[in-house]
């Protein structure tokens, strides 16, 4: 995508409160502007640690909601006000970069585990880790408290207005996902960017040249991890808490859904996706027999992913030589006739 | 006394298994010579070839490179001492730029390589991959991704990325294979255009190819070495015509 479009798409998210505020009521505007642009804006920023990885290393983790998650319970266990308090005490300032920290870390670590693995067995042992993790989650008390998870994560207080303030929500989390979203594309074109592409091109290749693999592939992991940390804390403060469902096995499954109908090609894809995945969540229900609105969300994902397989991002940039085609036809009739 | 060598084969074989691929093969290529290694398939020079490189080591026999025996270095090992080396399939980073491709082969060989940190305007790095592309002549194609690229154009790059780690010696497999006689004409006039600091060998199938580009041609049959002439006068060696047309069979 062009600097001009994502700055004009930029742009728009910025105004889209106040637009929204003039289109509808009040209370419509701010179900908009929170509920669905941004939880598309949060939970897109955790596909964007995915998009990262699977469209500049060609590596498909299923384990990025788990690292997001494992942020979320950090700063739930640490942070004042959370309940139950587990560790309590420690200020937001605190709490979430010790949060982000631990995701970081975990995706290191993830790294490393998978780092021989590629393809199926990636995908395989990825999805391995994450149902570990969801399961321990769920049957310890003394610091996940089970079932139930951690309730009350509410968010920080900034300049006098609470977080979950409507636009103060919003505006963090288009922040976090536009600073997030430039990193990447400043990233990718770093000397460990360009590695990262030439091993998914060609791992033998990139180590025949001098390039340590295994060391590039953990940080790649590294840095995915710190992106699906910094969406997990607001995933959390979204959901006003953490609980072992929001890491499961549907949860995870979601992410990867995001990405691949986004597009694995360009990092824009995660939060197209999540946009159009939040819509359809939202509204399957109202728009289709409330017993079987999963049926609906399944169909529209599978027509996305046979219309296109490179996802909405592949479709939009197919377009304008779709609408060429014919064009360019009837110019050549033009000729003939003319 | 006579230069030491480029590189100095003795009595090289290589088994796999019952196969004896390779067979006291000697030979002697002086620095800045053009070596062709040409024979029918089966002849066993890209086995030769990947002992030179190291991709495995020999079962018999001796590899010298400018006097330093090589023959256990592993293939990156030799590649650092100054051993370069292309591919027959074309092994690039099909997702990346022109440029990119030889950015990389450049960062490749020398430290720093794991950095979070762009490369600026003068980044001395950047200038030689600019520079290496303006002699494989693709400094128009420098932001073109590389599957965008001709055959031809493919195999320039491949010889670039290969010069990026400053060589002495180039090894070349089959430069000319699948390229359109079209493309035959850029690749050969960018072979000759190397400066004779560099040493190449070329292990080529086709003579079209081989004979213009050489100093002294390796004929191989049978993983042995069965004539080493001129150029002018391989065509005319009763040998060279029995292997390659068949006579006396």
């Amino acid at each position: 995508m062009s600097a001009r479009l994502s700055l004009l798409a930029f742009a728009v998210l910025l105004a889209a409160p106040f637009l929204l505020g003039l289109a509808m009521p009040q209370a419509q505007a701010q179900f908009w502007t929170v509920n669905i642009l941004g939880r598309a804006l949060v939970y897109g920023i955790v596909a964007l640690s995915l998009t990262f990885l699977a469209t500049y290393g060609g590596f498909v983790s299923l384990a990025q909601m788990t690292v997001a998650g494992i942020a979320g319970y950090g700063v739930a266990i640490l942070v004042e006000g959370a309940v139950p308090g587990i560790v309590g005490g420690l200020p937001y300032a605190l709490a979430v970069p010790a949060g982000i920290l631990a995701a970081t870390l975990a995706g290191l670590l993830i790294g490393a585990i998978a780092v021989r693995t590629r393809d199926i067995y990636l995908l395989m042992i990825t999805l391995a880790l994450a149902m570990a993790v969801s399961r321990f989650a769920e049957s310890n008390i003394d610091w996940f408290n089970g079932y139930e998870g951690i309730r009350n994560v509410v968010g920080p207080t900034l300049f006098g207005v609470p977080f979950r303030q409507p636009h103060l929500f919003y505006y963090a989390s288009l922040a976090a996902a536009a600073a997030l979203y430039a990193g990447v594309l400043y990233l990718v074109r770093t000397p460990f960017g360009l590695v990262l592409q030439a091993i998914r091109d060609n791992p033998r290749r990139a180590a025949a040249l001098g390039y340590d693999v295994a060391l590039h592939r953990i940080a790649a992991f590294g840095v995915a991890g710190f992106i699906a940390g910094c969406g997990g804390v607001l995933t959390t403060i979204y959901n006003i808490g953490i609980s072992p469902g929001s890491i499961g096995l549907g949860a995870s499954v979601n992410i990867l859904i995001i990405s691949v109908i986004g597009g694995l090609g360009h990092p824009v894809g995660a939060f197209v996706g999540s946009l159009i995945f939040a819509v359809f969540d939202t509204f399957a229900a109202s728009l289709y027999d409330r017993d079987r609105f999963n049926t609906l969300i399944g169909l529209v994902f599978l027509g996305i992913v046979l219309v296109s397989p490179d996802g909405i991002v592949g479709l939009a940039r197919r377009i304008p030589s779709l609408l060429r085609l014919p064009r360019r036809a009837q110019a050549a009739r033009a000729a003939e006739t003319g | 006394m006579p230069p030491e060598p480029a590189l100095e084969l003795t009595g090289i074989g290589r088994r796999f298994g019952a196969l004896h691929a390779v067979r006291g093969v000697t030979l002697r290529v002086a620095p800045g010579e053009r070596r062709a290694v040409l024979g029918p398939n089966g002849a066993g020079k890209t086995t030769l070839f990947n002992l030179v490189c190291g991709d495995f080591p020999p079962t018999e026999g001796r590899i010298a490179f400018f006097g330093r025996d090589i023959t256990g270095l592993p293939a990156h090992r030799r590649t650092r001492l100054g051993i370069g080396r292309t591919y027959q399939t074309s092994l690039l980073f099909n997702g990346l730029g022109v440029l990119d491709n030889l950015y990389l082969a450049v960062r490749g060989g020398r430290p720093g390589r794991f950095s979070f940190r762009r490369p600026g305007r003068g980044d001395p790095h950047l200038a030689r991959a600019r520079g290496l592309a303006e002699r494989m002549r693709l400094t128009h194609l420098e932001e073109r991704p590389v599957s965008d690229l001709s055959h031809g154009q493919r195999r320039q790059l491949e010889v670039g990325m290969a010069l990026a780690c400053d060589p002495k010696v180039l090894m070349l497999d089959e430069p000319a294979a699948g390229l359109s006689p079209g493309d035959r004409p850029e690749l050969l006039a960018l072979l000759r255009g190397l400066p004779r600091s560099l040493t190449l060998v070329l292990v080529e199938h086709d003579m079209d190819v081989a004979l213009p580009a050489s100093d002294i041609v390796t004929v191989m049959k049978d993983g042995a070495v069965a004539v080493e002439a001129t150029p002018d006068r391989i065509g005319s060696d009763p040998t060279v015509q029995a292997i390659y047309l068949g006579k006396g069979h």
